[in-house]
């Protein structure tokens, strides 16, 4: 197993130095906060020529995308990164990578939403991006940011997955924080990275053709052999996730869980608060509540299997959104709600929505939603209508 | 695990100082977090920065709701009702302030609870750097306040720098700005009885937020329906130079007029530019325009007290 060195680094730092490591050749990204250090650091080293990679300056998001689009269609290994509006802005060429096959690799420096016009963390812009087809993974920390760049380069490319996989880490909470981690040294990621050959790549001698009109004759068959090779990729991402562990020392799962032995109740999180959520786990159970805590580290392919196993033996779920699905409540926990469906009808879940717009989640919010959620719990044993509440919002009225 | 958070104003250095203290933490040795927050990216806007220094590894984020040390690199902002920079503040915690003024002043002046210790880091700027930026200044005091070494201080500000600046020489007057500030204050304990704020009650605690008029969930719709408040926020309070006139040479040219960004310099009924101190936010442009060098400059001291006339 490799140690690597010790460092304080920031968040973008972290993701710049995996990309550098992963020796991409083609980089295309437009800065936004908070994202921006990532692209900053990344021309910084392309111009200093310790990364020997074409960086493109677009205009847009949108251009930056199509741009990946194009350089991975060539054969490249392609990253690009963005946030909130940027990420609305390339939403349209967000599907056409995956459709192709194409394995860009993208961070989201996760941002809320307008309006009102906020550059601070929340998952809206994430919850935009459900069904783009693109793998989606959570990290929680700075060594998290890094270690799932490097293992997204493996996975993209890997020619059993070949979908463009995309890591969220959270704007400001990760993306600005310095912290220390561990730095890898660089042979080491780069014989856990080997060089890229795509399998159809554009080629003038050897002609295919991409992305092209799809008439109803074929169109459906296309979408579910995509839909089949998606589904199909849940294996080989734990697989390469194992592989690093093995070498790098540091384990990766789909559905990451924390003092759930024995736990009746479970928070679950996703994201940078998580490690603020375990402390408020480690003083309620200090209390002598059976709470434990529940992270979901694999967002996109959805991990139902793991999710499973991981609540089997609770009574009461509880989710944390950090946005809102306008008329529907949290997605996440609609989303967790259809994946137990018919699996676990007893199992009680009881969705909150937190921390929008880069509003502090602190312990006090996380003992609170626990305590809260049972009182829930007896509201729905009585029938009544539990509507989603929105955590550590002033009540409105007066000017 | 010492928390402590920074304010400033963009452009002053609180994001750098920030990073200064957690890399010296670093390098003595502890685990170290740095956590900027700012808004508007734009010169003279309120920036805060949290940094947490612990012996253990650090699981809470985000900014730090009540901090044992708050260093406050601009004094007006002690004023500024949204930023509120001794918000939080654990009882027996310390302030640094940057200021003119005595502890004892500091303290009636801002009604200041706490432990205060003050120095003229904009004065020690000025004289060893030749300009108002401050930030391995405060990260120099900051580290001498958690008790971190000198040594580690000037590593963490030639590593923190040279990623910003090629600049040997501003390198080394950094270092000994940031040394001489070390050095220049007594540092005092905290006096903190809790280390952590746990309560056995698990109550609801409604977060602290500056009090924007909204109407209620009903009515609302995403836009502030708050009536324009951009002209009562007299953005005079940011400056460090105020631009002082000699009407003697004068030609009411109105270059000044023309090349001020903020619109600040009106003309007078006998036809000659005078400055709006309520909003100049001291950016010095008319000065370097002025063709018969009719503009000088004075330092800020105390900004309240030249607000308005």
């Amino acid at each position: 197993m490799t140690k690597g060195k010790i460092v304080g680094l920031e968040g973008s730092f972290a993701v710049a130095e995996a990309v550098r490591m992963a020796n991409t050749d083609v980089i295309a990204a437009y800065p936004i906060t908070p994202q921006t250090h990532i692209v900053e650091r990344l021309s910084e080293m392309v111009a200093d020529g310790d990364l020997d990679a074409n960086f493109i300056c677009v205009e847009s998001e949108h251009s930056a995308m199509s741009a990946c689009v194009g350089a991975s269609a060539a054969g490249a290994r392609v990253f690009t990164c963005s946030a909130g509006q940027g990420l609305e802005l390339m939403h349209e060429v967000l599907y056409i990578p995956s459709s192709m096959r194409l394995p860009v690799v993208a961070v989201a420096a996760n941002r809320a939403l307008s309006a009102p016009l906020s550059v601070w963390c929340d998952h809206s812009d994430v919850m935009a991006l459900r069904d783009i087809s693109w793998i989606q993974m959570f990290a929680e920390n700075n060594q998290q940011a890094f270690d799932l760049t490097t293992c997204a380069y493996r996975i993209a490319e890997d020619k059993e997955v070949l979908f463009p996989t995309m890591v969220h880490i959270d704007g400001f909470y990760l993306s600005h924080v310095i912290e220390d981690m561990v730095l890898p040294e660089e042979e080491v990621v780069a014989g856990f990275i080997p060089d890229y050959e795509h399998p159809f790549v554009l080629d003038p001698d050897k002609p295919v053709s991409m992305g092209c009109y799809g008439p109803p004759f074929i169109y459906p068959e296309t979408k579910k052999a995509q839909d089949v090779a998606f589904d199909n990729t849940r294996p080989k991402i734990q697989a390469i996730w194992d592989e690093f562990g093995e070498i790098f020392g540091r384990h990766y799962v789909p559905v990451e869980s924390y003092k759930m032995d024995g736990a009746r109740i479970a928070l679950l999180t996703m994201g940078s608060c998580s490690e603020t959520a375990m402390l408020a786990v480690d003083e309620l159970r200090e209390a002598g509540v059976d709470v434990g805590l529940i992270r979901l580290r694999l967002w996109r392919p959805f991990p139902f299997t793991e999710l499973r196993e991981a609540v089997k033996d609770l009574d009461l779920l509880v989710v944390l959104d950090r946005a809102i699905s306008f008329g529907m409540g949290g997605p996440v926990c609609s989303e967790l709600k259809s994946a137990l469906y018919n699996k676990r009808e007893d199992l009680k879940i009881v969705g909150f929505i937190g921390g929008l717009g880069g509003r502090d989640i602190p312990i006090s919010d996380f003992k609170y939603m626990v305590t809260q959620a049972q009182e829930k719990v007896k509201a729905i044993e009585r029938g009544e209508e539990v509507e989603t509440e929105i955590i550590g919002v002033r009540e409105g009225g007066g000017r | 695990m010492h928390r402590l958070r920074f304010h400033g104003r963009g452009g002053q250095g609180a994001r750098v100082a920030s990073k200064v203290l957690g890399t010296a933490a670093f390098l003595d040795g502890y685990y170290a977090q740095d956590f900027p927050l700012y808004g508007a990216e734009r010169r003279g806007a309120p920036v805060a920065a949290s940094t947490r220094i612990s012996e253990e590894p650090i699981m809470e984020r985000g900014v730090i709701p009540a901090p044992d040390i708050v260093i406050v690199m601009d004094e007006t902002l002690l004023q500024d009702p949204l930023t509120n920079p001794v918000s939080g503040l654990k009882q027996g915690g310390i302030v640094l302030i940057n200021t003119a003024h005595s502890p004892t002043e500091a303290k009636a002046e801002y009604k200041i609870t706490a432990q205060v210790i003050t120095l003229d880091i904009t004065k020690i700027g000025l004289d060893m750097l030749g300009m108002p930026i401050l930030s391995t200044l405060a990260g120099g005091v900051a580290a001498r306040i958690v008790g971190l070494s000198e040594d580690s201080l000037t590593d963490a500000v030639k590593k923190v720098l040279s990623e910003i600046t090629t600049d040997r020489r501003l390198l080394a007057k950094n270092v000994a700005a940031a040394l001489y500030c070390f050095n220049a204050i007594t540092p005092i304990e905290t006096k903190i009885e809790i280390e952590i704020e746990t309560s056995d009650t698990i109550e609801k605690k409604s977060s602290k937020v500056i009090s924007l008029p909204f109407e209620p969930a009903e009515v609302s719709s995403p836009a502030i329906n708050a009536t324009g408040n951009t002209p009562l926020r007299m953005t005079g309070n940011w400056r460090v130079f105020r631009p002082a006139w000699n009407y003697d040479s004068c030609t009411r040219c109105m270059i000044c007029v023309a090349r001020c960004p903020d619109g600040c310099i009106l003309v007078n009924e006998d036809g000659f530019p005078y400055t709006d101190y309520d909003n100049c936010k001291g950016c010095l442009i008319c000065v370097e325009e002025c063709p018969t060098n009719s503009l000088g400059k004075v330092r800020e001291v105390h900004a309240k007290k030249v607000i308005g006339k």
